[in-house]
């Protein structure tokens, strides 16, 4: 498997600060991999994100990585004055595209979402689970090479991250994207990823290859993956 | 610090004096010339000498063509103020550098109490025999902080992640001022505006009657409009167009409040952040 995004020797360290936020942290990932990067808050995991999406410059190190990288925030970050169309339009205008074939586009992937019956709602108006969607289908709508989230499941209600999270392995079979995802849930790490990464003070503690049939969601909690890396993660 | 306050003060003001009712918006439009009329009663009954006598001269359609003389200085001194506003905050907040650096200058500017600063902009407009320049211009000065300090504590509240989509997604130079930022400021633009109107109808005597802060100024040189007939029905004792002439000025800035500013405020809504 090639690796589309590859970290070789990478640190960053944001001014003003004493401690690096990433220490000479190297590691890939594969094209069209779902990776997961967990570990205690202040740990790094949204800094690498950062770094591949663009974010921000790393202060030492290579990182090789696709030149067309998407991401989704937490709790959605839409524009809130964009209806939900023109929120997952956002991106496609940037790049000129048609508006026949942009609206094609962006209806494509609302239907995927199951947020098409929405698209003339703005944020205010929308659930979080519905606004989540919504910043997926923006980040899926410019069909990057990679699709980062960055905790995209925190501020949801436990049903609507279930529901989440099976759209979003149905997305991820469908697409064939790698995506990189950030998450402070063990759990939700070993239910979608096939790699999940422990960092830990801004190294890789450890990898782990998750090997589980889709889906996972049942008894997971109880899994011996998840009972590991929950031991490794409180260590 | 001083524009700390103003921008607290702005982005509560929204907040606090956005009337949701159609009831209640129509009660603040009735209720400025209400209190006006009723002020008059007292004032007049207690001291018969203010009582409006025969003597007046000044049309009520003087007096209204008057006011949108006015109006339409406020509104040129508004845009001057919106145009180098917008700029201005956005520089301030470019860098760190940059912030710490203007900030404290447009604090400084803002303390510069505007009467000071007349005179000597009534010399330099005199030279071009361009007044009404000089009474927009001590307009815009008046405006200008509320908009820049309202605009800075809106840009300063953008959420981060926002900014990130913003870079993920490529809006870069001008497309990243029209579709993130304006918006994104919107309401703090309409309340810091709201402000600035507010402090212009308050100089606007000063800036039509400009007379006493010429050498040798006389009355005649005033500019036609409702402060300047204010100054000049208070001055000969004309009650009675003293008393019309703030009725006018009040029942058009509580229109302007009802048809513009209440709808823009209801309208900015949509642009705040959650």
């Amino acid at each position: 498997m090639n690796n589309v995004i590859e970290f070789s020797e990478v640190g960053k360290r944001y001014a003003g600060e004493k401690n690096a936020a990433v220490r000479r942290m190297s590691f890939g990932v594969g094209e069209g991999e779902f990776v997961c990067l967990v570990g205690p808050s202040g740990g790094g995991k949204t800094t690498v994100l950062k770094l591949i999406a663009g974010l921000e410059e790393p202060t030492n190190g290579i990182i090789k990585k696709p030149a067309n990288v998407a991401m989704s925030f937490q709790a959605g970050a839409l524009f809130p004055w964009l209806t939900a169309f023109e929120n997952v339009a956002l991106g496609l205008r940037e790049k000129s595209m048609p508006e026949e074939e942009l609206a094609r586009t962006v209806d494509r992937q609302l239907d995927m979402l199951g947020i098409f019956q929405y698209r003339g709602k703005y944020p205010a108006d929308l659930s979080g689970g519905q606004r989540q969607r919504v910043g997926i289908a923006r980040a899926l709508a410019v069909d990057p090479a990679v699709l980062l989230l960055d905790e995209p499941f925190s501020a949801l209600d436990p049903k609507t991250t279930a529901e989440l999270h099976d759209d979003l392995i149905q997305v991820w079979q469908r697409t064939k994207k790698t995506i990189v995802m950030v998450s402070h849930l063990i759990e939700e790490a070993v239910s979608l990823a096939d790699r999940v990464i422990l960092i830990r003070e801004g190294t890789i503690d450890s990898i782990y290859k998750i090997e589980l049939p889709y889906p996972r969601r049942e008894n997971i909690g109880f899994h011996h993956d998840v009972m590991h890396i929950r031991k490794e993660f409180f260590k | 610090m001083r524009h700390s306050r103003h921008i607290h003060h702005a982005s509560h003001t929204f907040v606090l004096s956005y009337p949701l009712s159609l009831s209640h918006r129509l009660y603040t439009i009735v209720l400025g010339p209400l209190l006006i009329v009723a002020l008059m009663y007292v004032i007049y009954s207690a001291y018969p000498v203010f009582a409006p006598h025969s003597s007046e001269v000044v049309s009520f359609s003087t007096m209204a063509q008057g006011a949108l003389y006015t109006l339409g200085r406020i509104t040129v001194a508004y845009i001057f103020s919106l145009i180098f506003a917008v700029p201005l905050a956005l520089l301030a907040i470019s860098n760190k550098t940059l912030e710490a650096l203007l900030l404290p200058v447009f604090d400084v500017m803002e303390s510069i109490p505007i009467l000071a600063v007349f005179p000597l902009v009534i010399v330099v407009f005199l030279q071009f025999n361009f007044l009404n320049g000089a009474a927009i211009f001590i307009l815009f000065l008046n405006m200008l902080w509320n908009i820049v300090f309202a605009l800075v504590g809106g840009l300063k509240i953008i959420p981060k992640d926002i900014g990130y989509v913003a870079h993920v997604f490529g809006l870069r130079g001008f497309s990243y001022i029209r579709k993130l930022i304006l918006p994104a400021v919107f309401p703090q633009l309409v309340t810091g505006s709201i402000l600035a109107v507010a402090d212009g109808w308050n100089i606007i005597i000063v800036a039509e009657a400009l007379h006493s802060y010429m050498p040798g100024g006389t009355p005649a040189q005033d500019l036609f409009g409702i402060g300047s007939i204010l100054v000049s029905a208070a001055a000969n004792a004309q009650n009675g167009i003293f008393l019309t002439a703030v009725l006018i000025m009040v029942v058009m800035i509580a229109f302007i409040n009802f048809f513009v500013w209440q709808k823009l405020l209801h309208y900015s809504q949509r642009f705040r952040f959650e």
